[in-house]
Parts: structure tokens; C-alpha cells; sequence
């Protein structure tokens, strides 16, 4: 079912379409959606992205400010771009084709098929999946990316990396998948945390593919060895660039110790700001630990679909990180549909989507209600992002379910369609 | 667990489909109901005065004896300024506000909003407050122009009079401002946007002086001309613009001084003789809903309530006893009041139902009713997409109650052997009943026919695609309506309706001649159009309670009507029905109703979107327009 050209090139085409079309016909949206703090979070958000620019161009250290907190690398490359407050299309031709590099990435990883079958795992479901362009088209037209997408977060292009490594890993391609995870990693620092599943996904490829193991350990070691090697060149070609090495404070620093509270779709900001400051570094290494202990666990429970584990993981990275945005979400609910062979032995999808949707409605009516109206309060907000993460927990419980479920009907032929219960 | 297993297994059973459109039915009734016993003393509470610092009716109040005298001279040369020429009149008020020893600024304003020139000149003044740091101000207004088109003589000289008073107190611990505005609403709203620097510079001049944050905005209104005429009542009108209410604690501040101090009766929403009987608490709820529901800036203090400055204003009504003292001195109380305040008001409600001055209902209680009516088009949406996935070709039925084949009945007399083998030709020569599936649960088994267990392919391209192209075109009669000249909006009001009526058959029949959806696509279109217009009207109704209602009533058939496929009657009472509630329809018919013009609606709506800043137009043309219009549809494709 792979994707053929013209396919491809139509689909394409209509999402580009489609972008361009929305950035031309409502120039006032991309600075409105821009402002939204649902799809900017103060580590990806557009707007400071440009008051660093700013400060860069004019040689200013853009650290000094204390808005900027996006990677130092980000800003030769807007620096080649003309300024986006008053020649956008360069800008925004940048953001659908990171859109649509995504898209192609996505559509590599379906292509594959590892989703539902890999070395040493095979979905007894596995005849049940939806196309590539199904897929890809989910990704391109889902509202949540073309929001992300028109609000120009830098999230767009940290999701590029984290698709695009795992396509790599999917083709049991080690240079490029290590390039990109590091990349990844380098714009978000929380990436790092899908290295072990993708390592395992391109030990089992990289195994396919050359019909025998290579050695586990010196395997491990060399690609652990080149993910700290291109971290650390990124790293150094930064602060020569920033001219200090200032800049980690700014960037890691910030999403580390959750200086800036602004709101967001996620669960910290509220929770800190009503912490008493000698609790908050107890429960910033707690929220931390909890985001970082679901990588080894279910590595290690579910070795054998790692890209399960991986797209979980996005999941988990939506939910439980400091800065999540929608654009998070986009790429959680653009992996799902990879595995379609699921669904069936999911039981909560509906309450989930209804959830999720009633979410992205009453949000800004909430946040509304608060800021402007002044009729609300901030316990509005929350409310309403406790249901956005209450809704994506169940997708993600529910499909962790579903998966478990799937590799006990390989385990335990004899169990099939039947009802199983927790011991 | 058992309980979510048979909870589960429920889910398989055809008789829940059938449940839906009782349920929708049911719900739509009681939040109908729910909304007639609120005015029951049960589900109504009495106001009370929750911010403390207020204490309304605490101090004496000192507008009396010369300061008659004053407050005629003023009337008398608001009197003979107000057939003025702009200019000469505002440098007139300029020079009565400066004789009081204030800091006075003018502001000139032109809006055009579809063609029309509303231009004019707000004066205002500033007094400093002896004990304030100008951080925070209090604003006290009069329109040259009542709501009604009046000429507003005592008002502006009311706040001419009380600027004067004021002046001399020593206890403001906030700045009060003095807004004469020329006109009801634009005035204001010019120069509240210009206050916050969200103005349009080219059209609207900006502040020259300002003062600090506004803590509340009290409008007056007294038409009485030079002679004065005494008023029975006080009116109090406070909705906003976008139904956004001002906290509930200013109203009551206002009804405690009014009554309690001054003695005199306050009445609400144009209810003039409120003798508190269940009618007519229901009648001014349904008066306040209507008027919150609508949108519109209904007086001076509407600019100011987006602003999140609270505001009301005051409208002497009726012949009686009461004289412009008695209101001068309401007013005194009031900003003495307001002049206590320690920070924003924000402890009581700011979303409420009002039945009478004494009375209210709390979001808590009312809200229910908007979001049961918004839920049974969830619902339904729901039911729509179970039932889009079930086969689409009828069950035949299966073995255990089919009639014998004929062939054997006739053919009875012959020996069992011989039967049994012709059957079972028969059953392999025709497979028609679909293949059974033994399903063993709890230790019963059943015989099911496996079509009843299969979940269809839907065929989600077209039902989006129409529902998203459906909410676009919404916006072809939002800017076209905001834009045409007064001169075109009546003959394209009657274009609008003739091509509303007429566009789900034109493109019921363009789908059945192009592209002929199965009922299974038309059952998607109608699911999804529901599920949107559910979701919207939830959240439309956190924000604006009473649209949300009013919108949610008058799509509720939509959930009902449905595709026919045999009966070309039932499709054509269907769409005769959806005709007759078309947004436009139900606009016409409304102006109708009400005996108001409908020009003056469509100009007041084209003004609300421009100045106002009011959304009562997206609502209907982005959320109720896409939704009848896919609902007629679904309705019209079972004509062709």
C-alpha cells in the first residue's frame, strides 16, 4: 500500500495548497494563533523567536533579554530568512515545508510496516491498516497541525526530527537516525528520551537488513557514542555562536526548572505556581522523574514493538511535559493512526475523542472567559486542560492496553476474543 | 468488571439505537422545563451585597437644598446648547466642566459601518481625587441622546451638577471621570477604546489626558426637558455588549441605595409594573435572556463592560413623585460607594439571571438548561455515527424464525430421507442468509447473524468535506452583510433568503446528479453537522448563556428530521419544516414579531459588528447557518 507518486505529489500539493492559501487569505491569523498560549509555549513560541532574532541582528546576545529560550542554532537560519513581520511568505513557506517533510517522514515509517510487524513480532492483526495517504493525510489535515503549523511554533520542526528519526530507524539507517535524534534532542532536550526504543527499533532493522545480529553491547556503544558526540558538536558549534555557554541556562535551564509560568495546555505551571517555593525543587525532580521513568519501563516490557513504544512515548512527552503544546498532541494523534491493528481491541476511543474535542472548544472559550472577560478564573483554564490531558491519557492507556492485549493473543492463541482481567 | 462487561455488551444491542431521538426529545424538554421552574422561589435566590467594602446606603448623602438650584441653571443651558452645532456645543460643555475647576479633554469620532456617517464629540473631564494616586478611576456619564433617541436635558445636567459637588469633597480616594458623549452608544464605546489605546487612530481621535484603571462606569439617563418632570421609577439597565454581564454586586449596590436609602422602586428589562408573580418573573427572565442572547450595546454602559469594567446605567421611567435630587443623591451614594472599593469587583456573580430587582438565578442552577439542549445534538451525533456503521441492506432473518422454504411444504408427503437431502441442496444452492456466528457468553449461547456484529467502512471524504466547505460559506453572507450600504441591505436581505431557501435543493440535486451520496454519507453529514453544532453551543453557552439557548431551540429539529427514503411526503413536510426555521426566515419572522424594523435590525447589526465589536453575526451565519444548511440538505437528497 505504499504511497505512488502522483498520490503523493495530489496530496501534497493540496496541503501546501492549502497552508499557503490560509496564510494569504487571513494575514491577521498567523500572529493571532501565534499569540494563542495553547500552540506557543515560551520555549517554542514564534514571537520570541523574533525578539531574539532581533536582538541577534543587532548584535545583542539574544540570551540578555530573558524571553529568548529557543536553541542559538535556530537563528542563522531565520537570519537568512526576510523579516517575517513584514515579508511573511519566506517564513511561511518554511513552516509548510517542514510540514510537509514531516509528512513524508510519517509516510516512510508506514510504509515500513513495522507498526504492526517487526523481527521478532508479528500482529496477528496485522492485515488491518489504513493507507499511507490515509495517513499522511490525517497528519497534513488535522486541524491541530495546520493551527501549529499557521502559529509557526518552533515545536513544527523539533516534530520533524523526532518523524524523521524514526523513519530512519525504520529503514535501519544509523547515521541519519543518530543526525536526527540528536537534532531533535538539541531543540527539545525531552527527544533524548526516544533514543532507547528507536535504538532498539534500528538493532532490529539494521539486523533484517544485513540477515545477521550485529553485537548488542558494541552496538549500544557506538550509537550511544555517536548521539553524545553529535549532541556535544551541536552543543560547542552553539556556544561559539552564542559566544558563551550561557545559553544552556536559557534554553535546557528553562525547561528543566520551569522558570517562566505562563500558561499552557499542560499540567506543571499550575501546580507550581501554587507551590510554596520550598517544595519546588522536590517536586520539579518528581514531575521529571515521573516524565523520564516511562522510557526504560516500557522499553523493557515491550521490546518487541518498539515503535509502539516510541509513539507512547509522544504521547507521554504531550501530556506530562513542563511546556506542552497542541502541537505535541499533533504528533501523538499523527503516530496513532500507524496502528490501526489496534483500534478494534481498544474500548475507549470515542469517550477519548469526545474528550479531546470538547477540550479544544471550551479551551479557548475558558482562557477567554478568564483573560479577557475577566469573568473566569485561572481554575477555568485548568479545568480545561486537566480534561485535554485526561483525554489523551485515556488514548494512550487505552492503546498501551490494546498493544499488551495484542501481544497476549500471539502469547496465548487459546485466549482469543476473550474477555481478560486484571490480577 | 461484570458491570462494565454487560455495560460493553450492551453497546451490541439494536434496541439502544433506538433510544437516541427519545432521549434528545427528552432532554429538550426538560431544559425547557428547567427554565420555567426558575422562577420559582425553590431555584431563585435574593441578592445580597457580597463585596464588603461596598456598604451601599452607609452615608448620608448632602445633594440637597442649593444644589436644586444649581442642578436648574445647568438644565437650562443643557437646554439651550443641545440644537447646537457639534463644535459650538462641545466648547460650551468644555467651559460649564471647566468652571468647576476640572481637567477637561475633547474627543471627535467618525464611524462608518455600512455606509452610514456617525460622527460626534465626547467631552469629559477629570477630577483628581484628593486621596487618590490616580491610579484608579470611577467614570459617571450622560449621552446627549437617550437609548431612545431622546434629547438626555437632566442627565447631562445631573453630571454637569454632581462634577460641580463633587469637586468640593475632600474623601475621593479615586479619580472620577465626567463623560458627556454624543450619542448612546458609539460615544462610549469610542472613548473607552481610545481609553485603553485599542482604537482605530485615523477615525477616532485619542486621549489627551487619562487617568488610572477603571474600577466602574455609572451611565444616567433623565430626558426631562428644561421644566423637569417628575419619574415613578428607576430603571436599570445593565447588559453588555456580547451578553457579558457587569458583577451582580454593582446592581445590587444600585437597587440597595435606590430602594432601601432613597425609597425608590427599581425595575428591570422595560418591566414596568412588576407585581413579582411567577409570570412576570418569568417574563422579565425571558425579557433579559432575549435582550443577553441578541448581543447588542444597549445603552451608554455597554462599551464598557468587554473592558471588564463594570458598568450600569440608571433611566428615570413613568410619572411619579420622585425628583432629579432623589436621583442626584442615588447617585452620590453610589459612587460613594464605589469609591470604598479596594480592588476589582469580583466577589459575586457575573453570570446570572435577573427576575426582579430583589432576585436572581445563578449560573449553577440555569446553566444546566443551555447544555442539556446543547448535549441532545451530541447525543444524536452520536447515535448518527453507530448508525452509519451498521449494515446498510436490511437483516434478513435468521434461521430460527424463518418460514420454511415453499417448495418443501408442497412437497410434504415425501419420505424423510429425500427431505433432508433437498435441503440441504437448497442451503448449499442459496447462501441467502448471512452466515450465523455462535456466541457463548455467561454459559447461554445465541445464533446471530454475523451482519448484525460487523462494523461497515464508512466513508468519511465527502461528509467532511461537505461539513468544512458547509461552515465556509458561512462567510460569503457574514461579510457581505457587514459591508453593504444601507441603501442594498434590504433588497440583499431578501436575496439572502430567497438563495437560503433554494441552496439545499440546488445542491441536493447537484449531489444526486454528480455524485449520488449513499444514505450512509447523508447519515455522516448529518452526524457530523450535529456534533460541531453541539460543541459550539456548549461553549458558546459558558460565554453567552442565553444565545446558546435561543440558537439551541431553534435548530432542536434538526435532530430529528431525517433522510427519507420512501416517502417523497415525509421529505417534503421535513423540508417545508426546516424552511420555516431558517436563520434568515426566523430574523424576518422575529422583526415581525417584535414590530421592528428590519432595516433598523440589519443596520444596527452591520454598527454592533464595526463598533461594538459584537459576534452575534458569527454565531449565526458560522454555527446556526452551516448547521441548517447541512440538516436541509440531508433532508432535500431524499427528494431527488
Amino acid at each position: 500500500m505504499a504511497l505512488d507518486s502522483r498520490q503523493k505529489a495530489a496530496l501534497f500539493a493540496a496541503a501546501a495548497a492549502v497552508r499557503l492559501l490560509l496564510f494569504q487569505a487571513f494575514p491577521l491569523l498567523p500572529d493571532r494563533l501565534a499569540g494563542r498560549v495553547e500552540l506557543s509555549t515560551p520555549v517554542s513560541s514564534f514571537k520570541r523567536l523574533q525578539e531574539g532574532l532581533y536582538l541577534y541582528t543587532h548584535n545583542v546576545s539574544p540570551y540578555d533579554g530573558g524571553v529568548y529560550h529557543h536553541p542559538p542554532l535556530l537563528l542563522p537560519l531565520f537570519s537568512l530568512l526576510p523579516d517575517a513581520s513584514h515579508h511573511p511568505f519566506a517564513t511561511n513557506l518554511l513552516f509548510t515545508a517542514i510540514d510537509l517533510l514531516s509528512a513524508h517522514a510519517l509516510a516512510r515509517i508506514a510504509d515500513s510496516g513495522h507498526a504492526a510487524a517487526t523481527r521478532l513480532f508479528q500482529s496477528p492483526r496485522q492485515g488491518l491498516r489504513w493507507s499511507t495517504a490515509a495517513i499522511a493525510a490525517g497528519f497534513l489535515f488535522n486541524p491541530f497541525t495546520l493551527a501549529t503549523c499557521m502559529a509557526r511554533s518552533t515545536t513544527t520542526l523539533t516534530n520533524l526530527f523526532i518523524l524523521t528519526a524514526m523513519a530512519k530507524a525504520c529503514q535501519g539507517a544509523s547515521a541519519t537516525f543518530l543526525l536526527a535524534i540528536s537534532a531533535a534532542s538539541y531543540l527539545a532536550m525531552h527527544p533524548i528520551l526516544l533514543f532507547p526504543p528507536l535504538l532498539v527499533l534500528l538493532y532490529h532493522t539494521r539486523n533484517e537488513k544485513l540477515q545477521a545480529a550485529p553485537n548488542a553491547w558494541a552496538f549500544t556503544a557506538v550509537h550511544t557514542l555517536g548521539l553524545v558526540l553529535l549532541c556535544g558538536t551541536l552543543l560547542l558549534v552553539s556556544a561559539i555562536l552564542a559566544g558563551s555557554w550561557d545559553f544552556l541556562e536559557a534554553t535546557y535551564g528553562v525547561r528543566l526548572l520551569l522558570p517562566d509560568l505562563t500558561p499552557n495546555v499542560g499540567l506543571w505551571w499550575y501546580f507550581f505556581t501554587e507551590m510554596f517555593d520550598s517544595f519546588r525543587d522536590f517536586f520539579l525532580g518528581v514531575f521529571w522523574l515521573h516524565v523520564a521513568s516511562y522510557t526504560p519501563g516500557l522499553t523493557i516490557r515491550l521490546r518487541t514493538q518498539p515503535l509502539f513504544v516510541a509513539t507512547t512515548l509522544t504521547g507521554i512527552f504531550a501530556i506530562f511535559t513542563p511546556y506542552p503544546s497542541v502541537a505535541d498532541a499533533a504528533l501523538y494523534l499523527a503516530l496513532v493512526p500507524l496502528f490501526r491493528h489496534l483500534f478494534p481491541l481498544m474500548r475507549y476511543t470515542f469517550v477519548a475523542s469526545a474528550a479531546v474535542l470538547y477540550a479544544s472548544f471550551l479551551g479557548p472559550a475558558f482562557y477567554h472567559l478568564w483573560v479577557y472577560a475577566g469573568s473566569g478564573n485561572a481554575n477555568f483554564f485548568y479545568a480545561i486542560t486537566l480534561v485535554w490531558s485526561l483525554g489523551l491519557s485515556i488514548l494512550v492507556g487505552d492503546s498501551l492496553f490494546a498493544a499488551l492485549r495484542d501481544e497476549l493473543d500471539v502469547q496465548r492463541p487459546e485466549l482469543r476474543d476473550k474477555e481478560v482481567k486484571r490480577i | 468488571m461484570a458491570l462494565l462487561a454487560t455495560l460493553l455488551a450492551l453497546r451490541k444491542d439494536a434496541r439502544i439505537l433506538k433510544i437516541p431521538p427519545f432521549l434528545s426529545a427528552f432532554l429538550i424538554i426538560v431544559g425547557v422545563a428547567w427554565l420555567l421552574v426558575l422562577p420559582l422561589n425553590e431555584y431563585s435566590r435574593s441578592t445580597y451585597v457580597s463585596e464588603n467594602a461596598l456598604l451601599p446606603g452607609q452615608v448620608h448623602t448632602y445633594f440637597t437644598g442649593s444644589e436644586h438650584n444649581v442642578f436648574r441653571a445647568y438644565r437650562h443651558e443643557v437646554a439651550g446648547l443641545v440644537d447646537l452645532p457639534v463644535q459650538q456645543r462641545t466648547d460650551k460643555l468644555s467651559e460649564l466642566l471647566r468652571a468647576s475647576n476640572l481637567k477637561v479633554a475633547t474627543q471627535k469620532y467618525t464611524y462608518t459601518p455600512s455606509g452610514r456617517n456617525i460622527s460626534d464629540e465626547n467631552v469629559y473631564a477629570i477630577l483628581q481625587g484628593p486621596r487618590a494616586d490616580a491610579t484608579e478611576a470611577i467614570v459617571l456619564m450622560a449621552s446627549l441622546k437617550t437609548m431612545d433617541g431622546e434629547h438626555n436635558y437632566s442627565g447631562v445636567a445631573l453630571v454637569l451638577a454632581l462634577a460641580r459637588y463633587f469637586k468640593r469633597w475632600s474623601l475621593w480616594s479615586k479619580d472620577i471621570i465626567f463623560l458627556v458623549s454624543g450619542d448612546s452608544t458609539s460615544g462610549p464605546q469610542a472613548w473607552v477604546d481610545a481609553y485603553h489605546d485599542a482604537h482605530d487612530p485615523s477615525t477616532i481621535e485619542s486621549l489627551s489626558i487619562k487617568s488610572g484603571a477603571l474600577q466602574g462606569a455609572v451611565g444616567v439617563e433623565y430626558p426631562a426637558g428644561p421644566w423637569g418632570h417628575r419619574y415613578d421609577k428607576l430603571h436599570i439597565v445593565y447588559d453588555g455588549t456580547n451578553g457579558q454581564l457587569p458583577n451582580l454586586d454593582l446592581f445590587n449596590t444600585a437597587v440597595n441605595i435606590a430602594s432601601g436609602q432613597m425609597g425608590i422602586g427599581c425595575t428591570l428589562q422595560r418591566m414596568w409594573h412588576h407585581r413579582n408573580s411567577y409570570q412576570e418573573r418569568l417574563q422579565t427572565m425571558l425579557r433579559g435572556m432575549l435582550s443577553q442572547g441578541l448581543g447588542h450595546a444597549t445603552g451608554p454602559h455597554s462599551a464598557f463592560i468587554p473592558y471588564h469594567v463594570d458598568a450600569i446605567t440608571l433611566v428615570t421611567v413613568g410619572d411619579g413623585w420622585h425628583d432629579e435630587m432623589g436621583l442626584g443623591r442615588t447617585v452620590e451614594s453610589l459612587f460613594r460607594s464605589l469609591n470604598n472599593l479596594l480592588e476589582h469587583l469580583h466577589q459575586s456573580f457575573f453570570f446570572y439571571l435577573l427576575l426582579e430587582a430583589k432576585r436572581f438565578v445563578s449560573i449553577g442552577t440555569y446553566l444546566p438548561s443551555a447544555m442539556l439542549i446543547a448535549a441532545n445534538f451530541s447525543i444524536m451525533a452520536i447515535a448518527l455515527w453507530v448508525q452509519s456503521g451498521r449494515p446498510q441492506e436490511p437483516i434478513p432473518n435468521t434461521a430460527a424464525t424463518k418460514p420454511a422454504p415453499k417448495s418443501i411444504t408442497k412437497d410434504a408427503a415425501k419420505d424423510p430421507d429425500e427431505k433432508g437431502k433437498e435441503q440441504e441442496q437448497e442451503a448449499v444452492e442459496k447462501p441467502l442468509e448471512p452466515p450465523p456466528v455462535v456466541v457463548t457468553k455467561d454459559g447461554a449461547t445465541a445464533i446471530i447473524p454475523a451482519a448484525l456484529l460487523q462494523v461497515s467502512e464508512r466513508p468519511l471524504f465527502l461528509p467532511a468535506a461537505f461539513v468544512v466547505i458547509a461552515h465556509f460559506l458561512g462567510l460569503i453572507p457574514l461579510a457581505a452583510f457587514n459591508h453593504i450600504p444601507v441603501a442594498n441591505l434590504h433588497p440583499s436581505f431578501l436575496l439572502a433568503a430567497n438563495l437560503t431557501t433554494l441552496l439545499p435543493l440546488a445542491t441536493a440535486y447537484l449531489l444526486s446528479r454528480f455524485n449520488r451520496p449513499t444514505p450512509q454519507e447523508s447519515t455522516l453529514i448529518h452526524c457530523f453537522s450535529l456534533l460541531f453544532l453541539g460543541m459550539y453551543l456548549s461553549a458558546l453557552a459558558t460565554l453567552n448563556f442565553s444565545q446558546s439557548l435561543i440558537v439551541g431551540l431553534l435548530t432542536a429539529p434538526l435532530s430529528f428530521v431525517r433522510r427519507s427514503s420512501g416517502s417523497r411526503l415525509a421529505a417534503k413536510l421535513q423540508f417545508a419544516l426546516l424552511a420555516a426555521i431558517n436563520p434568515v426566515m426566523v430574523v424576518y419572522g422575529a422583526t415581525y414579531v417584535g414590530k421592528v424594523e428590519l432595516l433598523h435590525v440589519l443596520v444596527k447589526a452591520a454598527e454592533g459588528w464595526h463598533v461594538w465589536g459584537m459576534w452575534t453575526q458569527v454565531v449565526v451565519w458560522l454555527v446556526w447557518w452551516p448547521a441548517w444548511f447541512s440538516g436541509s440538505v440531508v433532508v432535500a437528497l431524499g427528494l431527488f
